[in-house]
C-alpha cells in the first residue's frame, strides 16, 4: 500500500473532513462553538489525540488481534484523553474550566476510534500520524469557522478569551467588531449551530458544484440545481423537513 | 421517473388555486391588519411594510438561487402571506431591523431550507417569530399603548421614521412611548408578584377593549373581534375547514374554564383567554396553514387540541406569557407523526386496512 | 326503520351519507332539451370485436359475406365475453385490426362493414315473455343477444345476471345517477323510453330472481325520476326510484349502493355479495329489446356535447358508426375543438382518432372549448388536505403521489393505491392542478406489468422446476435401472460362484 499524502492531507481537509464530509462529531461541535476560541481549543485538543492515538494504533497494529481491537483502540484513546485533560488543566486552567466538561468526552467522539479503524490500524507509523494530523487540522478549522460565524453574528466578537487560550501575546486577536451589538442568542444556542451548521453545509455543496474546470456550465447549473432543491420542486417529492 | 405526460382525466377542473386560497386570506386579514396600522401610527405601518417587502425579497433570492421560475412563484401570494403574518406578531414600534430580520428568517430558515412552498416542516411565520423572541427578548416585548393616528401625541410620519429606523437616537428614535405590557405579559408579571388575579384584571383592560382590540400588543393581534370576522369569512369562502379553529379555540376555553373553576383567584376564566394575546389570530390563520397541518379530519381535531391545550400549559405554567407560536412550531413536528398514524378509513375497509367482514348471509334486511 | 317508514310516508326515502366527492359544473342544459334523434346510416360501419371486459369475440363470418341486421359476426366463447352482431344489413368488407376506444388505445381486430341499404333484418329469436320464462333462459337470451353494461364499464350483463347462483340477491339497483358532467343520454332514455327501461327491469328482476328493485336517480334530474316513477309503479315487482343528491362519483357503483342501503361493500368484493346487482338503464332498455323483440344490441344512446360542437344533441347510433360521423350530423366542432373526448369529462378517455368507431359502451362524445378544459402548470403540493377530503374512497391521494413520485410502489399499495376508483375528485379540486389520477393509473400500470413479469418468472421457473424434477426422475430410473442390473448380475455371478462352489465343494465332500 503506497502511502499519497496528497491524497491524506486532501481528505482530512476537505473531502473527508470529520464535520463537513462525515458529519461525525456533532455533539462537541455543537456544544463548543460558541466562540472561535473555544471552538480552536476543542479543535487543538482534539488533534492532538488524533494524532497521538494514530500513532499508538499504527505502532500496535501487529499486537492487536482482530477480535479485542475495540476495547484496545478505545483503551489507547481513553489513556490519552485523560493525557490531555490532565495536560489542559494544567497548563491552560482558564479554557479547561470552559471547555473542561467536553474534553473528556473525546473518548466517544466516534471520528477518533473511527480513523483508528480505518485508518491507523492498517498503515505505517508516518502515515497514520500524518493522517491524524490533516483530519485533526479539519476538524480544528470547521470548529473555528463554524465558532466565528456563530460568534461573530451571535455576539458581535471574535476569538474573545483567546488569551485563555494562545496566551496573552496574543490577546490582539480579540475584536469587538459589532459595537454596541444586542446580540443574536438564538446562534449562541445549540439550535443556532445546527442552522449555521447545515447554511455552511449548503455552501461546501455549492462550492463543490461550482462550474469546475472540467465541466461544461449546464452540467454546473444542474449540479447547483441539484443541491438546493433536493428533488423538492416535484410536488411531494422527497421526505418532508429533509431539508437541512 | 416521472409519469409519462399523457392527456389523462378529469378533463375538468374546480378553477381552485393556490393564489385564490392566498388572496382570500389576505383579504381577511386586512380589517385586523388595518385596525393596528392605525391604532399604532406610522411606525406599525413602515415595519408592516418592511417585513412584507423583506420576505418577498428573500423569497426572490431563494427562488433564484434555486433555478426557479419567480414570477410564477411569487405570484401565488405565499411569501407576502407569510411577511404578513410575521409583521402581525411583531410589537408594532419595533425597529426595522426586526422587520427585516423576520421577514428574511420565515423565508429562508423557515421555508426555501426545507424545499420552498409545500416543503416546510414549520409554519415560516412563527419560526420568525419564535427566533426572534428568543434572540432579541427586549426588543419583541417592548409594547406600546396604543396612539391613533391622528391623535395628539402620537408620531407623525416623521417621527414614524425615527421610531423604525432608530434615527434620533435610543430605542424609539428620541419619541415618548407610552410603553406598556401586553395583557398576558401584563398578567404574568403581576401573578409572579402574587398579585390577585381580581386586582389585576381591575388594574388591566377589560374583555370589550381585548375584542376590540384597543390595548397594547402585537401589531395584528389585538383585535380578537376583527380576527373572528376575518376566520368566518375564511370558513364561508371555504379557505378553511372548522376542525382546527374550533379544536385550538375549544381546547384552551375548555383547560381555562377547568382551572378557572378549580382556583378563580389564579385562573382567569375563558373568555379572557380566548380575546388576549395571539390565540385568535393562531387559531383561524395560522394554525390552520396548510403545509404544516395535517391532513385527515381527525389529524386536524388532535393537532387543533394539541394547540390550544399548549398555549394553554405554556400561558399559564410556561417561562413565556404567550405560548401560541411554540404551540404551534410543537404540533408542526408531530404533524408528520399525525398524519403518518391517522389517515381517513378506506372504503370498504377497516381502520386497519383490513377488508370489512361479509355480514352473515342472515343480516341482510 | 322507523325514520325509514316516516321518509316513506314523506314520499321520499332516506339516502344515507357517503363520504367525499365534488359538484363539478354539470352543463347538462347543453344537451338535456334534446330528444333522441336517429342519425343516417355510415357509408362504412366497423364494428370491434372486443367492446367488452374480457376476451375478444371470434368472427364467424367471413370478408365478402352478406350479413342482416342483427346477424350474428362474432360470439364469445369464454366464460366472460359477448357476442356482436350486424348494426345493418350489407357486406362484410374486411376482417383486421383498427384504431377502437380501447383504454389501451391499440388497435382492436374489427370486422368492416359496408351496408348495402335495405337494413333488412335476420330472423330473429322469437320473444320471451319474463313473467314465464325461465331465468336461465333469459340470461341465456342476454348473453346472446351480446349486451353489457352501458354505463361505460362493458361488463357482460349476462355475467352478472348470473351472480345469482353465486351469492344470495335481494336488490337490482338500476343506477341511472348520470354523474359525469355533459352526458344526458340515460336521463332522455329514462324521460322518453320509460316504460321500455321499466320492462327491461322487470326482465332483469325475474333473470336475478329478485323482487327489490331501487332506481337511483340524480336530483338534477326531475323529469327523468317521475317518469319513472310513473313506470315502475305498474310493475309487479317491490320498485321504486330514489333520487340521490347530485354529486360526482354518485354513479360509482359501491358508492351509489351505499348511498341507498347504508350498506358498505368491502374492498375487492363484489356489490353482489352484499346481495345487491346495480346495471344501468340502457342496460335495462337493451334487455327489454332482446327479451321482448329479440333484437340484439347493435345500436345506443350517446350524448353529443361540448362548448366546441355545433350542435349538442342525443342520437341513437349504430354501433360502428364513425365518430367523425357523428360529430358531422350534429354540425361539425367550432374550430379545432381543445379536446375530443370519449364519455364524460371526468373518466372518459381522448379520442384515438375520429375514424374510429362508436362501441357498447360509449355513453357520450364531447368536444370541449379550451376554456373547458383549462389546466393551469402544476405546482407544487401545499398539502392543503382537499384531495383527501373529497376522495370517496378515503385515501390520501397527496402521499399516495408522493410515494409514486418516489417509485415507493409498495409503499403506495399499502396506503390504498389499489382502492382508487380513479374517479378523477382530487385531480378535479387540487389547488396546485397536479395530475393525481395520471399518476395513479401509472402507478397501477406499472404494478399490473410487474405483475405479469413475476407471473411470466414464476412460470418459467414452474417448467424449468418441473423439467428438472423430470430429468431427476429420468435419471433416479436410470439409476435404479442400473442398480437393478448390477445386482442382477452380482446375484448371477453369486450364484454361479455358489454352483461352481458347489460343485467344487461336493467332490471334496465326497472326499471327506
Amino acid at each position: 500500500m503506497s502511502t499519497d499524502y496528497k491524497t491524506i492531507a486532501r481528505n482530512g481537509l476537505w473531502d473527508g473532513n470529520i464535520v463537513f464530509g462525515q458529519l461525525l462529531a456533532l455533539c462537541p461541535l455543537l456544544a463548543v462553538t460558541g466562540t472561535a476560541t473555544n471552538g480552536l481549543g476543542m479543535g487543538l485538543a482534539t488533534t492532538a489525540v488524533l494524532v497521538a492515538s494514530g500513532l499508538a494504533v499504527s505502532a500496535l497494529r501487529g499486537a492487536i488481534t482482530t477480535e479485542i481491537r475495540i476495547p484496545a483502540f478505545v483503551l489507547i484513546i481513553a489513556t490519552i484523553v485523560t493525557l490531555v485533560d490532565m495536560a489542559m488543566n494544567a497548563y491552560l486552567h482558564d479554557l479547561h474550566k470552559v471547555l473542561g466538561l467536553f474534553i473528556p468526552l473525546i473518548v466517544t467522539n466516534c471520528a477518533i476510534l473511527g480513523r483508528a479503524e480505518a485508518f491507523a490500524s492498517r498503515r505505517s507509523l508516518p502515515a497514520a500520524g500524518f493522517d491524524g494530523l490533516m483530519m485533526g487540522i479539519g476538524f480544528t478549522l470547521a470548529l473555528v469557522v463554524l465558532g466565528a460565524v456563530r460568534e461573530v453574528l451571535g455576539s458581535g466578537t471574535l476569538f474573545s478569551n483567546a488569551a485563555l487560550l494562545l496566551g496573552d501575546g496574543l490577546s490582539w486577536l480579540e475584536i469587538r467588531l459589532i459595537p454596541d451589538y444586542d446580540g443574536f442568542l438564538l446562534l449562541i444556542l445549540p439550535p443556532g449551530g445546527f442552522i449555521v451548521l447545515g447554511f455552511l453545509l449548503a455552501l461546501k455543496a455549492a462550492i463543490e458544484a461550482r462550474p469546475a474546470r472540467t465541466g461544461t456550465i449546464d452540467e454546473a447549473h444542474e449540479r447547483i440545481q441539484q443541491v438546493f432543491t433536493a428533488g423538492a420542486l416535484l410536488p411531494g417529492a422527497g421526505q418532508r423537513g429533509e431539508g437541512t | 421517473m416521472s409519469p409519462p405526460t399523457l392527456v389523462s382525466g378529469p378533463h375538468a377542473h374546480s378553477m381552485s388555486t393556490v393564489s385564490r386560497a392566498m388572496l382570500l386570506v389576505s383579504l381577511a386579514l386586512t380589517p385586523a391588519t388595518a385596525l393596528g396600522c392605525y391604532l399604532f401610527g406610522w411606525p406599525a405601518i413602515f415595519l408592516f411594510a418592511i417585513t412584507i417587502g423583506t420576505a418577498v425579497g428573500a423569497e426572490a433570492l431563494c427562488l433564484r438561487l434555486a433555478r426557479r421560475p419567480p414570477a410564477r412563484f411569487l405570484l401565488d401570494g405565499s411569501a407576502v402571506l407569510s411577511g404578513w403574518l410575521v409583521a402581525l406578531s411583531l410589537p408594532p414600534w419595533a425597529p426595522w431591523w426586526i422587520g427585516v430580520l423576520g421577514g428574511a428568517i420565515a423565508m429562508v430558515v423557515g421555508k426555501h431550507v426545507f424545499g420552498g412552498l409545500g416543503q416546510n416542516l414549520f409554519n415560516p411565520a412563527m419560526v420568525a417569530r419564535i427566533m426572534l423572541l428568543i434572540s432579541f427578548p427586549v426588543q419583541m416585548t417592548a409594547y406600546v399603548a396604543p396612539a391613533p393616528l391622528g391623535a395628539p401625541g402620537a408620531p407623525g410620519f416623521l417621527d414614524g421614521l425615527a421610531i423604525t429606523f432608530g434615527l434620533g437616537g435610543g430605542a424609539t428614535g428620541g419619541f415618548d412611548a407610552v410603553s406598556s405590557a401586553s395583557v398576558l405579559g401584563h398578567l404574568s408579571t403581576e401573578l409572579g408578584r402574587g398579585a390577585s388575579l381580581e386586582a389585576i384584571r381591575a388594574s388591566g383592560a377589560g374583555l370589550v377593549e381585548l375584542s376590540l382590540g384597543t390595548v397594547a400588543g402585537s401589531l395584528g393581534e389585538t383585535s380578537a373581534a376583527l380576527l373572528l370576522l376575518g376566520g368566518l369569512l375564511l370558513l364561508v369562502f371555504g379557505v378553511i375547514n372548522w376542525r382546527i379553529p374550533v379544536s385550538v379555540l375549544g381546547t384552551t376555553a375548555a383547560l381555562a374554564t377547568l382551572f378557572h373553576a378549580i382556583d378563580p383567584s389564579r385562573y382567569p376564566d375563558a373568555a379572557f383567554h380566548l380575546v388576549s394575546g395571539a390565540l385568535m389570530l393562531c387559531a383561524f390563520f395560522i394554525a390552520t396553514d396548510y403545509v404544516t397541518s395535517p391532513v385527515a379530519p381527525l389529524g386536524e381535531l388532535i393537532y387543533g387540541a394539541g394547540i390550544g391545550a399548549l398555549v394553554y400549559i405554556i400561558r399559564t405554567w410556561g417561562a413565556f406569557p404567550e405560548g401560541v407560536g411554540f404551540a404551534v412550531l410543537l404540533m408542526n413536528a408531530c404533524t408528520p407523526l399525525i398524519d403518518h398514524l391517522i389517515r381517513p378509513r378506506i372504503f370498504g375497509r377497516s381502520r386497519r386496512g383490513k377488508p370489512l367482514t361479509l355480514p352473515a348471509a342472515g343480516d341482510s334486511p | 326503520m322507523k325514520r325509514l317508514s316516516l321518509g316513506a310516508l314523506r314520499g321520499r326515502a332516506r339516502v344515507h351519507a357517503v363520504r367525499g366527492g365534488v359538484h363539478p359544473k354539470d352543463n347538462k342544459a347543453l344537451s338535456a332539451e334534446c330528444p333522441i334523434e336517429p342519425i343516417p346510416l355510415s357509408g362504412l360501419l366497423r364494428v370491434p370485436l372486443q367492446q367488452h371486459i374480457g376476451a375478444e369475440a371470434e368472427p364467424v363470418v367471413a370478408k365478402g359475406d352478406r350479413v342482416a341486421k342483427g346477424q350474428v359476426l362474432a360470439i364469445g366463447r369464454r366464460a366472460v365475453s359477448a357476442a356482436v352482431h350486424a348494426p345493418t344489413s350489407g357486406r362484410v368488407i374486411a376482417i383486421g385490426r383498427f384504431v377502437a376506444p380501447h383504454p389501451s388505445g391499440l388497435p382492436v381486430a374489427t370486422i368492416t362493414l359496408r351496408p348495402d341499404g335495405e337494413d333488412r333484418w335476420a330472423d330473429l329469436p322469437s320473444p320471451l315473455d319474463p313473467n314465464t320464462a325461465t331465468p336461465d333462459a333469459l340470461a341465456e337470451r342476454v348473453a346472446a343477444s351480446g349486451i353489457v353494461g352501458m354505463g361505460g364499464a362493458t361488463f357482460p350483463s349476462a355475467v352478472k345476471l348470473d351472480l345469482r347462483n353465486r351469492f344470495p340477491l335481494d336488490t337490482l339497483v338500476i343506477n341511472a345517477a348520470e354523474c359525469e358532467p355533459y352526458l344526458t343520454c340515460d336521463d332522455r332514455l329514462l324521460r322518453e323510453r320509460a316504460a321500455a327501461v321499466a320492462d327491461g327491469i322487470l326482465c332483469m328482476a325475474r333473470a336475478l330472481t329478485v323482487d327489490k328493485v331501487i332506481v337511483a336517480i340524480e336530483s338534477n334530474k326531475p323529469q327523468a325520476a317521475a317518469a319513472m316513477r310513473k313506470a315502475v309503479a305498474n310493475l309487479p315487482l317491490d320498485a321504486r326510484v330514489i333520487v340521490v343528491p347530485t354529486r360526482y362519483p354518485m354513479g360509482s357503483e359501491k358508492h351509489l349502493v351505499q348511498a341507498l342501503t347504508g350498506r358498505e361493500t368491502p374492498a375487492r368484493a363484489l356489490t353482489a355479495e352484499i346481495g345487491l346487482v346495480v346495471h344501468n338503464p340502457a342496460t335495462a332498455y337493451a334487455v327489454h329489446r332482446a327479451v321482448r323483440h329479440g333484437e340484439p344490441l347493435i345500436s345506443r344512446i350517446l350524448t353529443v356535447s361540448g362548448r366546441a360542437v355545433a350542435r349538442p344533441a342525443n342520437i341513437e347510433v349504430p354501433i360502428g358508426t364513425p365518430i367523425a360521423d357523428i360529430l358531422a350530423h350534429c354540425g361539425g366542432t367550432l374550430g379545432e375543438p381543445a379536446r375530443l373526448l370519449l364519455g364524460g369529462p371526468m373518466m372518459g378517455l381522448p379520442v384515438p382518432s375520429t375514424r374510429a368507431p362508436v362501441v357498447k359502451g360509449t355513453n357520450g362524445i364531447l368536444a370541449l372549448s379550451a376554456a373547458e378544459c383549462r389546466r393551469d402548470e402544476a405546482m407544487p403540493c401545499i398539502r392543503c388536505g382537499t384531495c383527501v377530503t373529497v376522495c370517496p374512497s378515503g385515501l390520501t391521494p397527496l402521499e399516495l403521489n408522493a410515494r409514486i413520485r418516489n417509485e415507493e410502489l409498495d409503499g403506495a399499495v399499502r396506503i390504498g393505491l389499489l382502492d382508487c376508483i380513479s374517479c378523477g375528485s382530487c385531480s378535479y379540486v387540487c389547488p396546485s392542478n397536479i395530475p393525481l389520477i395520471q399518476s395513479f393509473n401509472y402507478a397501477k400500470g406499472k404494478l399490473a406489468a410487474q405483475q405479469r413479469v413475476k407471473h411470466q418468472q414464476e412460470e418459467t421457473k414452474r417448467l424449468a422446476q418441473q423439467r428438472e424434477v423430470r430429468l431427476e426422475r429420468i435419471a433416479a430410473a436410470k439409476m435404479e435401472a442400473l442398480k437393478r442390473r448390477k445386482a442382477e448380475m452380482a446375484a448371477k455371478k453369486a450364484k454361479a460362484k455358489a454352483q461352481e462352489g458347489a460343485k467344487a465343494a461336493a467332490p471334496l465332500e465326497t472326499a471327506s
